[in-house]
Parts: C-alpha cells; structure tokens; sequence
C-alpha cells in the first residue's frame, strides 16, 4: 500500500526534481569544481562520465531484476518492466561511450582504445542491444520468448560486475577506483560535486525508466485490447 | 579541437542524449494514444452497425 503510494508520486515528484537537480549539476560540474590540475577543464566530463555509467548499471538492474521475477510469476508486466529499463540502460551506455571517447582523445591522444573496462562497456551495450531486437522481433505475448529473454537479461547483466572488476583484474587505462574505497582519492570539492552529479542522473534514469516502463505496458495493453477487439469483431459479424 | 572545445562536445551529446530519447517516448506515447482512439472508434462504429 505505501509502495504503491509512492509509486504514485512518480509523475508529480521525479519530473520536477530530476530537471533542477540537473541543472544543479551543470551548474558545479562548470562552475563550482576545481579544474584538474594536470588534465584542466577536459576533466569536468567526469562529472557526466561516471554518472551516465551508473545509470546503465541502476537500469540493466532494473532488467535483471524484472527478469527474474517474469521467470517466478510468469506475468508480462514484469517482461514490459524489463524492456522499459534496458532502452534507458542503452541510452546511458552510448553516452558512457561516447562522453568517454571525447575524454580519452585529449588525455590519450584516440577517441578509441580496445581498453577492458571499454571493451566490456561495448559487449554490454552489444548483449542488451540483442536483447531489444530479440524481444521486439518476436510476439510480446510469446510466453517462450519473453522466458529465452528474461535469462539472456540475467546472463547479460552479469558483464557489470565484470566492467567494475576490469580496472583490478587487468592492465587498463582507466584508473584504480578513487571514489568506490573507504577514503576516496578526490578532493572533497570534487567528490562533492561527483556525489551530487551521481544523484541527478540516478533522478534522471529513474524517471525515464518509469516512463519507458509505463510505454511498454501501455503498447502490450493495447496489443490485448487489438485481439480482443478483433475476435468480438469477427464473432459479430 | 582545444580543451573546452571536448569539454563542451561531450556535454552536448550527453543532454542531445537524453532530450532524444524524451522526444521519442513523447512521439511513441503519441502513436499508441492514437491507435487506442483508432480501436475505440472502430468498436463504437462497430457496435452501432
């Protein structure tokens, strides 16, 4: 009952919230935070860098999640949850990647390197971009289907824990963890900023994730309502 | 391309980003209201007839 209260403030709270939130980051990534000292202004991408990244894991959990309890309760809704949440979880993949080669060309002189941590970003990317085509080629309401998904969805998220391990288990150009420890290696200025930036694009995914859910359900009720409406049609007539 | 030139590439493909995928959920949300009224149109048609 309280979930489903607060579920419902979805439309009236993560809109307005999430848009001053990310003007707040604009806002100190820009202005507020200190220049770094050896790579300058360039280095303000971290502000979106790492966020869009934490992004795609919240979402891709999302998937796996809604994955998991499709496969216990064999109810669509959660196979439409699912597929809500991997579309953002793409969306903020692409920008980690894309944010991120516009980073590495002045620190690291190419747009691309075949790096563990970006290869591994790429193969998710890659692993829930099949998922999409496969779900959405095949029929919503194909209990086989949506079941072949929703453990492909799992398989595939486990790629994350790999992404976050890359730095440690691999020679690789993105640095140690600095934030993830018990004593982070920014200055706090920047970790400030970092935390807050991390907060309005969490604010921003779930929001999207809550509309990008709401359009699924929406188009496999409808998908319903089209049998429905055709099978009372043709008994009619 | 300087420094602020990437800094400033990087966070425009970021907010392009996201106002895309917005503009394409408004015009999705779009399209399957229309295709509810299209059904709800040919029902009422149909149960007039």
């Amino acid at each position: 009952m309280i979930l489903n209260n607060i579920y419902e403030l979805r439309w009236k709270v993560l809109p307005p919230a999430a848009g001053v939130a990310m003007i707040g980051m604009a806002a100190l990534a820009l202005i507020t935070a200190p220049t770094e000292v050896i790579e300058g202004d360039v280095q303000r991408l971290l502000y979106v860098h790492l966020p869009s990244a934490l992004a795609s894991y919240f979402a891709f959990s999302i998937t796996a999640i809604c994955s998991v309890l499709f496969l216990l309760k064999r109810d669509f809704k959660w196979d439409s949850a699912a597929q809500g949440a991997a579309i953002v979880g793409l969306i903020f993949t692409l920008l980690t990647l894309l944010t991120g080669s516009l980073w590495g060309k002045p620190i690291w002189g190419v747009y691309w390197q075949w790096d563990p941590r970006i290869t591994t970003t790429l193969i998710l990317f890659l692993i829930f971009s099949a998922y999409l085509v496969a779900r959405k080629s095949t029929s919503l309401d194909s209990d086989k289907s949506a079941r072949f998904c929703s453990i492909y969805a799992i398989i595939g998220f486990l790629d994350i824990p790999l992404i976050h391990m890359s730095v440690r288990w691999w020679r690789t150009l993105h640095p140690q963890p600095i934030i993830a420890k018990l004593n982070p290696a920014l200055p706090d200025e920047m970790l400030l900023v970092t935390l807050f930036s991390v907060l309005a694009v969490i604010l921003v995914a779930a929001w999207f994730i809550t509309l990008g859910i709401e359009t699924e359900l929406l188009s496999q009720r409808l998908l319903k309502l089209k049998a429905i409406a055709k099978a009372s049609i043709s008994e009619k007539s | 391309m300087s420094e602020v030139g990437f800094l400033f590439a990087g966070f425009a493909v970021f907010w392009a980003g996201l106002f895309t995928y917005l503009v394409i959920l408004q015009v999705r949300i779009r399209n399957l209201q229309n295709q509810v009224d299209m059904l709800e149109n040919t029902i009422e048609n149909h149960d007039e007839i």
